[in-house]
């Protein structure tokens, strides 16, 4: 072991990361060196420094304007996004209802009418729900938990299946 | 001071989902220094770094629902902040740097050191919180070359592990070690310059 394999061992040395052996070459080696006992005084003493320092000052007004800026992006984001929530809501509701309409009407593509008697058989939420209108009961507006189940049957239509029969 | 909970980064980032502005506030104040400072470390300019650091909330508003907490908070934060930083830096031109070869150690044929080492440590350490010796320390690390910057401020200045830094930098451990380690024998040999003028001054 010399200063300059040392030196360039540094690192590990520090940091634990070493095997057993290897440190004890090095610790042999520091205790008869003294460039090296100061050098590694100096090294880790750099690390040290550098930790206190802070390397960045803010100056006051910038972090008033960062962080106007900021809110005024979260805001406008979350605005954005709530929106967007609202009309996909909408969406769905409007096609739920063009849904039972046509299930109403005996207007469903074969899949779909498949699907949709199934349902009606086997959910609790909606069974009740469905039967009514399949005995010919007025419609009226679709509560949202069943909302909720109809619009999956949209998506699960293949895509460039179309829903109704024409 | 924000509350307790947003201290917990899934806890921060599901309010940040729902549009709480206090989480908005949390998320700035917890953050804003840090990627500024990382930011200014790269870019090494005021106005870009600002730039920056306004891109890096952005992204973090906007991809808050894709952050899995498989990572920490602030490495997936350091991480967007490193990307944003190298888009801006691409295309500019390189400021030049110091050659980091002149202040490696030299040695003898033999491996030993050609010079005397003197131990400045205990003065240091009575330094610790002097401003001058701060802005010495600046100046040094705003010299050196990007490489090697960005790796320090994120390991020894931020403190982050090197598995850590070699994530958010997309490099390899060893990479990262060594880069370190060649920055930290660099400032070494400035502040041995540094104190050795202020001595004979």
């Amino acid at each position: 072991m010399n200063c300059k394999e040392l030196v360039y061992l540094l690192g590990d040395y520090l940091d634990g990361s070493m095997e057993d052996q290897l440190r004890e070459d090095l610790d042999a080696h520091i205790v008869m060196c003294e460039p090296c006992t100061n050098f590694l005084k100096t090294y880790d003493a750099t690390k040290l420094i550098c930790r206190q320092v802070r390397l960045t000052e803010i100056p006051e007004e910038f972090r008033e304007r960062l962080n106007s800026f900021v809110i005024q992006k979260a805001k406008e984001h979350h605005k954005g996004l709530e929106k967007y929530k609202k009309l996909a809501a909408e969406e769905q509701k409007r096609n739920v209802e063009n849904l039972l309409k046509a299930f109403q009407e005996q207007r469903l593509a074969p899949s779909l009418s498949l699907l949709f008697d199934t349902h009606r058989d086997r959910c609790e939420t909606c069974g009740g729900f469905l039967r009514y209108l399949n005995g010919g009961g007025e419609p009226k507006p679709c509560p949202e938990e069943i909302e909720e189940h109809l619009s999956e049957f949209l998506e699960a239509l293949p895509a460039g299946e179309e829903p109704y029969l024409s | 001071m924000p509350a307790e909970r947003l201290l917990d980064d899934n806890v921060l980032l599901e309010e940040l989902r729902n549009g709480s502005s206090e989480a908005v506030e949390a998320l700035f104040e917890r953050f804003y220094g840090k990627i500024y400072g990382l930011a200014m470390s790269i870019l090494k300019n005021e106005s870009d770094a600002e730039e920056a650091t306004q891109d890096v909330f952005l992204t973090v508003f906007q991809k808050a629902h894709t952050f899995k907490g498989n990572s920490a908070l602030y490495s997936w934060i350091y991480r967007i902040c490193v990307n944003a930083c190298l888009m801006r830096l691409r295309g500019k031109r390189r400021q030049e740097t110091v050659s980091i070869e002149e202040f490696m150690p030299v040695f003898s044929e033999d491996g030993m050191h050609t010079s005397p080492i003197e131990d400045w440590s205990k003065e240091v350490e009575r330094k610790m919180l002097d401003k001058e010796l701060g802005k010495v320390i600046k100046k040094f690390t705003d010299d050196l070359s990007e490489k090697y910057r960005v790796v320090f401020v994120l390991s020894d200045v931020e403190g982050l592990s090197n598995e850590e830094t070699a994530q958010i930098l997309g490099l390899t451990v060893p990479a990262v070690k060594s880069r370190l380690h060649r920055a930290r024998l660099y400032l070494r040999e400035q502040l041995t310059r540094y104190l050795r003028e202020g001595k004979t001054e």
